[in-house]
């Protein structure tokens, strides 16, 4: 019985690739919160093999696990770098694998589209070259990928200015490969993880921003940490932040142990993000709180952890989502099952 | 973040966490579990218990705490040598986590289990741990714990009961108050000021004293809970002689040996578990369509969870030699936080006035609940004094 953790070289690898990143996106401030990718940064990460971490090596990715994952969707996240990774290697990478489909190192993002060719708020939508897409046809699960130009995508953004976009595909593809009806739910899910994964990082980080702060920053002749309360909503945060990171550790370790496929993993990532959900209101109301009024600015580094954390904790489900699948989870356990439910079904 | 150097970095970054890494259940601790569930379904279907909300506290049951040492689910991690079962720290806490979540009445072997045992054997004489431990090990010794007075509450250093040397021993003169079981056990810790007090030095001159409640001058007085029920004590000692072999450990060095337990004491499940039996009598009702399945219930699950897991790193790291008094304030804050919302929960929903379905009865539940419920987060360490551990832990202080 150990403590289950990633390869401390991809790790140390990671931080130190988004922390230099982090230092370059610095030097040249934009006018706009609006996101944009580093295409240099991208190409940079696709020579180190971190844009297909997990990806199969025999079709070109690096075998890595969603541990080795966590740590690059962390750094990326606390260094306030955004990157596609989620959505072209753990989504489309993935997708591509399950259904057969030949790998492909282009920029990718992968969505569901609905019974009308729709997906909304599909994340890097308009910088893809690719889409691939998971869609239901007549009781069939298929699975394709398209050019980005054959598709119709309306670009916006989310609160974070992280860009979204509304994809329309005709998909009459003649190339769409039969998938298990299985893969939806785990794409959901997947995305849910991924994003349980990067909140608890800026959160740790919004609470490492807050500590340091207060440490700097005077009034009343003393500095802010000195002063009681200020101490107490910084504890709080960083509380509720560990728990965080708790839950969202422990559905890391139960995906790698376990599979995508036991049954079980659903519950213990709604716990995650359950978790991630109470962090995010409790760590970005302090958080802005003892930053004071110049944590409200845009020439402050905060708000790119605090908009993240709220965007994110809406997309791949709400919290009131994993809420309500979590009690009817308690519901159907009965008073005989729920303490099992809790500690995780193999127990 | 500043965090205890011994604390490893969290799975999901390279920078060190408050609280230590997940650990992964081995199927051998899966095994215990089911063992110990069994046990208790058998003694709540012959009757010998009844769960209770906040049963570590207020359930005093000598046969069942008997029954379980004949399992060898008490004193699981003292060495065979002293009459324990040389199980892990782990093992223990298995065992823990079912009984308290099943509601169990393990208050009556519970501080001996949990404190007296691992202070013995870090602290004791060789004589104090053959006197002692192997009793304890068979549920035949109760203790109670002497640290609070009057005019020190979250503020231990200013403890004003004293020992004076006399010969072959000590003369302790003083008020102990929150002593929970004095009236039953059989002996107590008591911290006492063996030198004047030194406000440049608050935690020197401080002693801990193992003293037999029988003894000639110990006057134990209930305190009465707003519940009626009376597991508190106020404990005066009027010259209590205590002889030289029940010192425990270096005269002087008290706060040291008391604070050095403080991590086992604030992680545990009887942190985050102690309204659980509350929780499940809800679950017992909203399946039955008498209560609405209402989010917040998902809510709360997913907050148990992941503090089961947050407690079960500590206790690994704990057992592993890290000191982790960050992070066990972080489980203690979280948890008693969280066992108040299980009550908040049933209280909204109606649980107060609700005729039970089947079952314990939920509303007799929600009541014991209602009035344990502020001393959730006062006991072994009040919320307020934890915020300040950690802040401390983030280098604020």
């Amino acid at each position: 019985m150990s403590p289950v953790v990633a390869d401390p070289d991809v790790v140390d690898l990671v931080d130190a690739l988004f922390s230099a990143q982090s230092a370059r996106q610095d030097s040249s401030p934009s006018a706009s919160s609006d996101v944009r990718l580093d295409t240099d940064f991208w190409a940079q990460l696709e020579s180190l093999g971190l844009t297909r971490l997990t990806g199969d090596v025999a079709s070109g990715g690096s075998g890595g696990s969603w541990l080795e994952s966590a740590a690059l969707l962390a750094a990326a996240a606390r260094h306030s770098v955004p990157v596609p990774v989620v959505e072209h290697d753990l989504l489309a990478g993935w997708l591509r694998e399950e259904a057969g489909l030949a790998p492909s190192t282009r920029l990718s993002t992968a969505c569901v589209l609905d019974l009308d060719g729709t997906a909304d708020d599909v994340p890097w939508a308009g910088d893809a070259e690719e889409i691939v897409a998971l869609w239901e046809s007549e009781g069939r699960w298929l699975v394709a990928s398209f050019d980005a130009a054959e598709c119709h995508v309306t670009t916006s953004r989310n609160v974070a200015g992280e860009p979204r976009g509304t994809v329309r595909i005709d998909p009459a593809s003649p190339s769409a490969h039969e998938v298990s009806s299985s893969l939806a739910g785990l794409f959901f899910h997947r995305g849910a993880l991924a994003r349980a994964v990067q909140s608890a990082a800026v959160l740790q980080e919004a609470v490492r921003l807050s500590v340091e702060h207060v440490a700097t920053r005077t009034q009343f002749g003393r500095p802010l940490a000195a002063f009681q309360a200020v101490q107490q909503l910084i504890a709080s945060s960083a509380a509720e932040s560990a728990l965080c990171s708790a839950a969202v550790d422990s559905a890391i370790v139960h995906a790698v142990r376990d599979g995508w496929r036991d049954p079980d993993l659903a519950v213990r990532i709604a716990v995650a993000r359950s978790c991630a959900a109470e962090a995010t209101a409790v760590v970005v109301a302090n958080a802005h709180q003892v930053h004071g009024a110049i944590g409200t600015t845009m020439e402050h580094r905060l708000h790119r952890l605090t908009l993240p954390a709220l965007g994110w904790r809406t997309e791949f489900g709400t919290p009131h989502h994993w809420d309500e699948m979590l009690t009817e989870h308690a519901v159907q356990a009965g008073p005989d099952g729920l303490w099992s439910l809790i500690l995780g079904s193999a127990t | 973040m500043a965090a205890d150097p011994t604390e490893r970095p969290a799975t999901s970054s390279r920078r060190p966490g408050l609280v230590p890494d997940v650990v992964d259940e081995p199927e051998q601790l899966t095994r215990l579990r089911h063992e110990v569930r069994a046990f208790i379904t058998d003694q709540i279907s012959s009757g010998a218990f009844v769960p209770v909300v906040d049963g570590w506290l207020t359930a005093w049951d000598p046969t069942f705490s008997r029954a379980l040492a004949e399992r060898h689910w008490i004193g699981m991690t003292i060495p065979r040598a002293y009459g324990g079962h040389g199980r892990s720290f782990m093992e223990r806490f298995v065992v823990t986590e079912e009984l308290l979540a099943a509601g169990a009445p393990v208050a009556a072997h519970w501080i001996a289990d949990r404190q007296i045992a691992p202070s013995l054997l870090r602290s004791g004489t060789e004589d104090q741990k053959h006197r002692f431990l192997p009793r304890i090990a068979q549920g035949d010794c109760f203790f109670g714990i002497g640290m609070s007075e009057p005019d020190a509450g979250s503020d231990l250093a200013s403890v004003r009961t004293r020992a004076d040397r006399v010969d072959g021993g000590w003369r302790v003169r003083g008020t102990k108050v929150w002593t929970s079981g004095a009236h039953r056990a059989e002996a107590f810790f008591v911290l006492a000021r063996t030198e004047p007090a030194d406000p440049a030095n608050r935690h020197g001159g401080l002693t801990q004293f193992i003293v037999d409640l029988r003894s000639p001058g110990v006057q134990v007085k209930p305190i009465v809970s707003m519940s009626g029920l009376a597991h508190f004590n106020e404990v005066h000692l009027d010259d209590v002689f205590v002889p030289d072999e029940l010192v425990l450990g270096r005269p002087g060095s008290g706060w040291a040996q008391v604070t050095s337990e403080l991590g086992f004491e604030r992680s545990g499940p009887e942190r985050f578990l102690s309204s659980f039996p509350l929780l499940t009598a809800v679950v017992r009702e909203v399946a039955s369509g008498e209560l609405p399945a209402v989010p917040d219930l998902g809510r709360m699950v997913a907050r148990l969870a992941a503090l089961h897991q947050m407690s079960m790193a500590v206790s690994w790291a704990l057992e592993h030699g890290g000191r982790a008094d960050v992070s066990a304030a972080v489980v203690k804050l979280l948890g008693t936080t969280a066992e108040g919302r299980v009550v908040e929960l049933a209280d909204r929903l109606g649980a107060q006035t609700l005729r039970p379905s089947s079952g314990p009865p939920v509303d007799e539940l929600t009541r014991q609940a209602l009035m344990s419920r502020p001393g959730f987060t006062l006991r072994g360490g009040a919320n307020e004094i934890l915020h300040g551990v950690i802040a401390r832990g983030l280098g604020m202080r």
